[in-house]
């Protein structure tokens, strides 16, 4: 037979390779919109199952103010906007970890979380969701959006006064605290929120002990020169406020592992390398992540692409969170975020022909599962060009 | 690669001025192939087409050319997207290339969506088009020009003459002026965005590229007079 006929055969191969693992009905052409098998009803994430598994659900214009200041990747904001509408799809490891909020025992140690995975699988959804289940669950979020921000692409350095040697990011500390206070809004009106001791700035400047912790949020905010001391102090609060049982917090970091990666991208005067150690910012948050407090959980992330490209050798929590990292996380319980499943992979692709995202042709599903190998983030690319 | 560059454009100098060498190396210039290899057919229905017709009992028993990186037997192929983005290419960087007008798609879409979703008229929103290709093959058909000016020498002064042109011809110019116009931006915006809209501006018959056409046709009308020049 001719030569170009070798091509068609591969194809062919393939096919009935997949035959046998793919739903039947992703093979027939679509001539209408499916009756929504991949939207969920349920778009309140207190009441996902196991069951919802693989549908999308939408947030609702109101709870999306959680997500204003960072939270959801930049690609799915303009996706977001594109298709006029924010919906996540919900996958079994948020699920999971829902599950097991709603089951932990509050009153021992905090419980922590490491969600890890390939690049592109979902990770940083999966934390946008379980935030948004924090937030409908009324916890007090504590929420780092990407620590690559601080640790590759801070704004500003400057030398820290009280701690020796140590550096402050005084633009990205206050656009935290800013962030923090928008989350927790509903919460920082308590008047029960009350500082355990005196911060003292200057020799004007004090922050009595007793005043609201929305002042102290505030006094960062407007002085910038004590931000990240007040990230500090805010940290020590919520500890302490979550131990005497006025709240239940919930630590949510995306991309920790970049506070244990050495090589950042913070320079001194001299191009010197800040290691993250020397950040007063890194001493809030592994405090924060430590489990000598309780009524709360900690939900982390590990990436690849926190740290520089020439070490993005291994997905795997041991290899990113080195070996200090790994022995402030101990124990914790690890989360793997996989690629799309078949059931996952034919919703994603309904819910973009739907949204007049993708024109569907012949076999476009099993085409583009081969040529994405299952993975969200390169699903997302190929079907942008469809 | 650059020696090989000028070697090659050296080549084709010689072989465009040289009319003594010999007719086989002018037939098929460049190509490594032999002239009776013939080129593959990708797509399944074309070749159940000339199973159907039979034409395939011709062509069973002669070698094929290898298949290049950019064609596959896949539905997304699209001829005229090759060529178009092979006109884009510059200094061989096709991934580059590829990527550019890619991304001019994506964002096709993303501003007709937002005119989607924006319009509230149900017969409206029927009628704006929201697949890339379908929007691209349309502003190239809008585009292209029936005839052109070309110089003719007639007693020492040099006239514009309108003359037809071929199909191929004028498709390419089509192409080649969408991306000219793509490529007249500020410096600030970026080459796939203006290009895509400018392949919106065109698929709707507006736009710098229509108003190239249009300016041109009237030059043409207007330098009727010397048409009996081109045979004089």
């Amino acid at each position: 037979m001719i030569k170009s006929f070798a091509s068609e055969y591969i194809f062919r191969r393939a096919y009935s390779v997949l035959q046998c693992t793919r739903f039947s009905t992703a093979s027939q052409p679509i001539t209408e919109p499916k009756l929504q098998s991949f939207r969920s009803e349920e778009n309140d994430p207190l009441k996902h199952t196991l069951d919802h598994v693989g549908q999308f659900y939408r947030i609702p214009e109101e709870e999306k103010n959680i997500f204003l200041y960072g939270g959801l990747p930049k690609s799915f904001e303009i996706q977001a906007k594109t298709f006029n509408e924010t919906c996540l799809m919900i996958r079994r490891p948020s699920v999971d970890v829902i599950n097991c909020l709603k089951l932990i025992d509050y009153t021992k140690p905090t419980v922590r979380f490491v969600i890890f995975g390939k690049k592109g699988s979902g990770k940083s959804l999966c934390l946008a969701h379980i935030l948004h289940y924090a937030h409908k669950a009324r916890y007090l979020i504590v929420h780092v959006p990407w620590v690559g921000n601080w640790m590759r692409r801070c704004k500003e350095i400057s030398s820290s006064e009280t701690r020796e040697g140590y550096i402050d990011l005084n633009i990205d500390a206050a656009a935290w605290l800013v962030h923090f206070k928008s989350q927790n809004e509903h919460l920082l009106n308590n008047p029960e929120f009350q500082i355990s001791q005196d911060y003292v700035w200057s020799k004007r400047e004090t922050t009595p002990k007793g005043s609201p912790l929305s002042e102290l949020v505030d006094h960062g905010v407007n002085r910038l020169k004590y931000a990240s001391e007040c990230v500090v102090g805010l940290a020590e609060e919520i500890k302490h406020l979550s131990r005497s049982g006025h709240c239940k917090t919930l630590v949510a970091i995306d991309g920790f592992n970049a506070f244990f990666y050495p090589h950042t991208r913070v320079f001194k005067e001299k191009k010197e390398v800040v290691p993250p150690n020397k950040v007063t910012l890194t001493e809030a948050f592994l405090s924060l992540t430590k489990f000598d407090w309780n009524n709360a959980a900690i939900v982390t992330t590990v990436d690849e692409i926190a740290i520089a490209e020439q070490d993005h050798k291994s997905h795997l929590p041991r290899y990113l969170l080195r070996k200090e990292g790994f022995e402030h996380m101990d124990p914790f319980i690890p989360i793997f975020v996989d690629n799309y499943s078949p059931k996952e992979f034919t919703s994603c692709m309904d819910y973009y022909r739907e949204r007049k995202w993708v024109r569907y042709y012949p076999q476009q599903n099993e085409e583009l599962a081969l040529l994405s190998v299952n993975n969200p983030y390169n699903l997302m690319h190929l079907c942008a060009s469809l | 690669m650059a020696a090989i560059r000028t070697f090659v454009k050296n080549c084709q100098i010689i072989n465009r001025n040289c009319a003594v060498l010999s007719p086989l190396v002018q037939k098929h210039g460049m190509s490594q192939y032999p002239s009776y290899y013939i080129e593959p057919v990708h797509k399944k229905e074309m070749q159940e087409d000339l199973i159907k017709s039979g034409e395939i009992q011709k062509l069973a028993h002669l070698p094929t050319k290898a298949a290049r990186n950019d064609q596959s037997s896949s539905f997304r192929q699209d001829d005229l997207v090759n060529l178009f983005i092979n006109y884009v290419m510059r200094n061989g960087e096709k991934v580059l290339a590829r990527g550019l007008v890619e991304k001019a798609f994506e964002n096709i879409k993303r501003i007709q969506l937002e005119k989607y979703h924006k319009c509230d008229d149900e017969e409206k929103k029927a009628k704006i088009e929201l697949a890339p290709r379908v929007i691209f093959h349309q502003a190239v058909e809008n585009c292209k020009p029936i005839l052109a000016l070309t110089p003719i020498k007639r007693g020492g002064v040099r006239y514009q003459v309108p003359v037809p042109i071929t199909p191929k011809r004028s498709q390419f110019l089509s192409m080649k002026w969408l991306i000219e116009a793509a490529k007249e931006k500020d410096a600030t915006m970026r080459f796939h965005y203006q290009l895509a809209l400018e392949l919106i501006d065109a698929a709707n018959n507006k736009g710098r590229v229509v108003k190239r056409k249009q300016d041109l046709h009237k030059q043409c009308e207007a330098n009727r007079a010397y048409a009996h020049y081109r045979w004089s």
